[in-house]
């Protein structure tokens, strides 16, 4: 099995023939494993992501989307991208200088330090400590710093509720969503990511896997629908509710501040996704395809139903978002980890 | 016919078999008529200017005239002028005019928003422009004008060539403090508009938050003011003034508001207006009223849903073949100046048999694209959460702010000037009037859904008649004489069943070929009254939802 691999600095500082204890040689490999890692999340998030979010939204509504620039319109993202990095950078009068500055910065970084623990296949995967997913989960959930950050310091009072609509989202389905993946842990009896991936390569009946999403769905839905909290999808776009109140958090940041800030929504779906994929579809699992390419597959199953939630589901408000996070997520979230816990207790 | 309402108005005074006995309300309100004139379409009472209050409050708890239709002020030689056209909800044929003369050094008059809500608005649209004052008024501000405007623009002696200096200090204070008030530091202003995703248009409504629940909101317009007003009176009856109406609610409610404006004017001048012209007038305004509900739909979504989601785009497409059959029909996709005063334009385009089989496509479609939407809206949990029992407006606030359309019906006011004050070719077709009884935001959502497949229904019927209609007998035109000068000193008010509601024009001539006076009563002028009403304590996306589900158009709003 690949996962059973070293991780990739190790593994790169082998191909090369260079000492694996030597630090220096350790820090740059790491150095280059981290650079590869970052271009390829890159290249799905910011590249592929926004095309593919134009396409998938024009196929539910009834669209044809861009089809000029290039085949398909594939290099509408070099249009974006010129477009976007030659628009003026607006700094508003009063804005909170250094804290508004960062969180474009926070926002877009945080989510992708979460992939150097996810193990794509192939030996793929930057590290793998045994606190693995509480990492991700950490990662994950700095981003809510970078909004707040955002809301406070653009001196703008629609920002500003988004701020705060962002902080009562997230702790609201954050809860859930970690509580959700404990039951994981549980069953898999390690928090590392290539233990939780190796726990589900066993088959369940027949030809079915034993994907935690088959062992356990009633902790998949839960999971997905706080992913969708987490990553501010529809129904719980919350935080930026375009009718309601502008952009939220981002209203007030342009050219390449606003790039950062979508780009950071983007990676943070994808993380979402890549999470999903490693603690409920098996990670890299899957017949024929190498490992990396399944584990793709997967994180752009998940990006798919994010966009078809955001195509058809309404907005809630904000006030019902948190009671279904608060009366209705956390107590089925923690009836699950009790039963999975009794469960396991029992069979082990 | 089915759509027969039984007037439950028995009982209350003046009314008897055959309409009003203006007699009966003149004795009910004794000395205070100083004065009877005839107006076209109602007898007007004339009343001092100190008695406004007793006056109305007398007709209505006593004579049952529950809805101020709209107020219409105006600038004689030698007097002011403010009538206040009364009708019931019950049978809008039922009708009055109260006239309240005001002399030119004073023009005082005492305010009528104490009896009806709605005349808050008219009366300061009347000051504003014409320049009455209104005594014991709550909030007597300019309100289409900037605050700063100097002089009334529809008085005899405002000066058009007066600059106008508006300055943004002048006008507000931007220094001006966060909150309602000292005592009250937990609240926060906030400008919700006139740029924002979702006020439709150019409106801004100033809001106080508490916390995101709304506090305090006063809805701001007049940002797409345009003189409609004035415009109008400056055009002649038989073919300048007919464009204009396509640019009040111009999302492609077009032919609805011409009809508005032809009804009044043939009535004016006498005019009757061909079967078969009716019958097209019938149709193809309907046609309009579909356009703009799928429009109200769609748009209703997309603050719910909150992005350019599946239903706005669903309710666009489905809109389009309207439009396509509208510009078949009319030349225009937006503007489309297809009346005419005694008729239409043209007739039906050919080749005929293609125009019907497109309508009678459409037709078949139709039930199948209001199934997806009510899988995709109206079924969907959420949706329902955030629309049930939220921007709750009671019949009697409806009443009160003189709500109309659909906003009134989704009250459970079972008010359609198509059955209630027939004209056209309505009471010769079968058809239901649609109300919800929720008074929230999804009954008028429901309502707008329910009443498409009625229009359908009103079109079916149209093209059977269109179909079998004899050639030669296709008049599409009656005689009307090339200038139109009617009578003068004739004044009318009527009103049409317009896309969001009762749209009036009164129209008063002089003997000359263009009105005197012109005013144009919006439906959704007052419907948006209604607003603080339904969305006081709610948070910030029911007000959304709200202001969505009053369907209002600003180029209506503000003329």
């Amino acid at each position: 099995m690949l996962q059973e691999s070293a991780p990739l600095p190790e593994a790169l500082a082998n191909l090369l023939g260079l000492d694996p204890n030597s630090t220096l040689v350790m820090i740059l490999m790491s150095l280059i494993g981290a650079a590869f890692i970052g271009s390829l999340m890159m290249t799905n998030t910011a590249l592929a992501g926004p095309w593919a979010k134009r396409k998938i939204t024009a196929a539910f509504t009834d669209r044809i989307a861009v089809n000029r620039i290039g085949p398909f319109g594939l290099l509408i993202i070099v249009a974006d991208a010129v477009r976007l990095l030659s628009k003026e950078l607006i700094v508003p009068e009063g804005v909170d200088r250094p804290a508004w500055d960062l969180a474009p910065l926070v926002i877009a970084s945080t989510a992708l330090l979460g992939f150097a623990v996810i193990p794509m296949g192939n030996g793929i995967q930057l590290a793998d400590p045994e606190v693995g997913l509480a990492y991700v989960f950490a990662t994950a959930s700095m981003a809510s710093v970078g909004l707040v950050m955002a809301g406070y310091a653009s001196n703008n009072k629609y920002s500003f509720l988004g701020g705060l609509r962002a902080v009562a989202q997230n702790l609201a389905y954050e809860i859930p969503l970690i509580l959700t993946g404990a039951s994981v842990v549980i069953f898999a009896g390690s928090l590392q990511m290539s233990e939780i991936v190796a726990a589900q390569s066993q088959t369940l009946v027949g030809p079915i896997p034993s994907w935690y999403a088959f062992v356990n769905p009633f902790a998949f839905v839960l999971f997905m629908i706080a992913n969708l909290a987490e990553v501010g999808r529809n129904p719980f776009d919350i935080p930026e509710a375009p009718t309601e109140i502008v952009a939220g958090y981002q209203t007030e940041y342009s050219s390449v501040y606003f790039v950062l800030v979508y780009l950071g929504e983007f990676i943070h779906i994808f993380l979402g996704g890549a999470i999903i994929a490693t603690i409920f579809l098996g990670g890299p699992a899957g017949p024929v395809l190498p490992g990396i390419v399944w584990f793709m597959i997967k994180i752009w199953g998940v990006f798919l139903f994010t966009q078809w939630a955001r195509s058809a589901v309404p907005r809630v408000r904000i006030d019902q978002l948190i009671e279904i996070g608060w009366k209705g997520m956390l107590v089925l979230s923690l009836a699950n980890l009790m039963l999975t816990a009794v469960i396991v207790g029992v069979i082990a | 016919m089915s759509i027969e309402k039984v007037p439950e108005s028995d009982g209350e005074i003046g009314v008897t078999e055959d309409g009003l006995d203006y007699d009966a309300l003149a004795d009910l309100l004794g000395g205070h008529v100083i004065g009877r004139e005839t107006h076209v379409n109602a007898e007007g009472f004339v009343i001092r200017p100190d008695e406004v209050q007793e006056v109305l409050s007398t007709l209505k708890t006593e004579a049952g005239f529950d809805h101020c239709s709209c107020v219409t002020a105006q600038e004689y030689d030698d007097r002011y002028e403010s009538i206040y056209h009364l009708r019931k909800y019950d049978d809008p044929t039922q009708e009055l005019s109260v006239v309240v003369p005001t002399t030119k050094d004073d023009p005082t008059s005492q305010s009528a928003a104490r009896v009806y809500d709605t005349a808050d608005w008219h009366e300061r649209e009347a000051y504003d422009l014409v320049g009455i004052n209104y005594d014991d008024h709550p909030d007597l501000r300019r309100i289409l004008l900037p605050e700063t405007w100097q002089g009334h623009p529809l008085s005899k002696d405002f000066n058009q060539d007066q600059p106008q200096i508006v300055t943004l200090r002048e006008n507000a204070n931007p220094l001006q403090g966060d909150h309602r008030s000292e005592d009250d530091p937990d609240t926060m202003f906030i400008n919700i508009g006139p740029h924002h995703p979702a006020t439709h248009g150019v409106l801004h409504v100033k809001t106080t938050l508490d916390g995101e629940q709304i506090a305090d909101i006063d809805p701001d317009i007049g940002y797409l003011h345009r003189c409609e007003e004035q415009m109008c009176q400056q055009g002649t009856y038989r073919h300048q003034i007919m464009p204009y109406p396509d640019r009040w609610d111009y999302v492609s409610a077009g032919i609805l508001n011409e009809w508005a404006y032809a009804r009044a004017a043939e009535d004016l001048a006498e005019i009757e207006v061909p079967e078969y012209a009716q019958i097209i007038r019938t149709m193809s305004a309907e046609f309009c009223r579909i356009a703009a509900h799928m429009l109200a739909l769609g748009t209703f979504a997309l603050d719910v849903f909150g992005d350019f989601t599946a239903i706005f785009q669903y309710a666009f497409r489905d809109r389009e073949v309207v439009q396509n059959i509208l510009e078949d029909l009319t030349g225009q996709r937006l503007m489309f100046n297809y009346l005419r005063l005694g008729g239409v334009a043209w007739d039906l385009p050919e080749p005929r048999e293609e125009f019907f089989e497109k309508i009678r496509d459409f037709l078949d479609e139709l039930p199948h694209k209001l199934e997806e939407y009510h899988d995709l809206i109206t079924g969907n949990e959420i949706f329902q959460m955030r629309c049930v029992d939220t921007g709750v407006l009671t019949p009697e606030m409806a009443k009160q702010y003189g709500a109309t359309g659909p906003v009134a019906r989704g009250s459970g006011v079972d008010y359609d000037l198509r059955r209630d004050d027939p004209y056209g070719y309505y009471d010769e077709l079968d058809w239901n009037v649609v109300t919800e009884e929720g008074c929230d935001n999804f009954s008028r959502v429901l309502v707008r859904m329910r009443e498409v497949e009625e229009s359908a229904r009103i079109i079916e019927q149209c093209v059977d008649l269109l179909e079998q209609w004899p050639e030669d007998e296709r008049e599409i035109q009656a005689n009307v004489p090339r200038t139109l000068r009617p009578d003068p000193d004739k004044e009318i008010y009527r009103a049409v069943e317009g896309a969001k509601g009762e749209l009036g024009i009164y129209i008063r001539s002089d003997g000359t070929d263009k009105p005197a006076r012109f005013k144009i009563r919006s439906p959704c002028f007052s419907n948006l009254q209604t607003l603080p009403e339904m969305s006081q304590g709610e948070y910030v996306p029911d007000m959304v939802a709200s202001l969505g589900s009053l369907d209002i158009v600003l180029g209506e709003v503000d003329r």
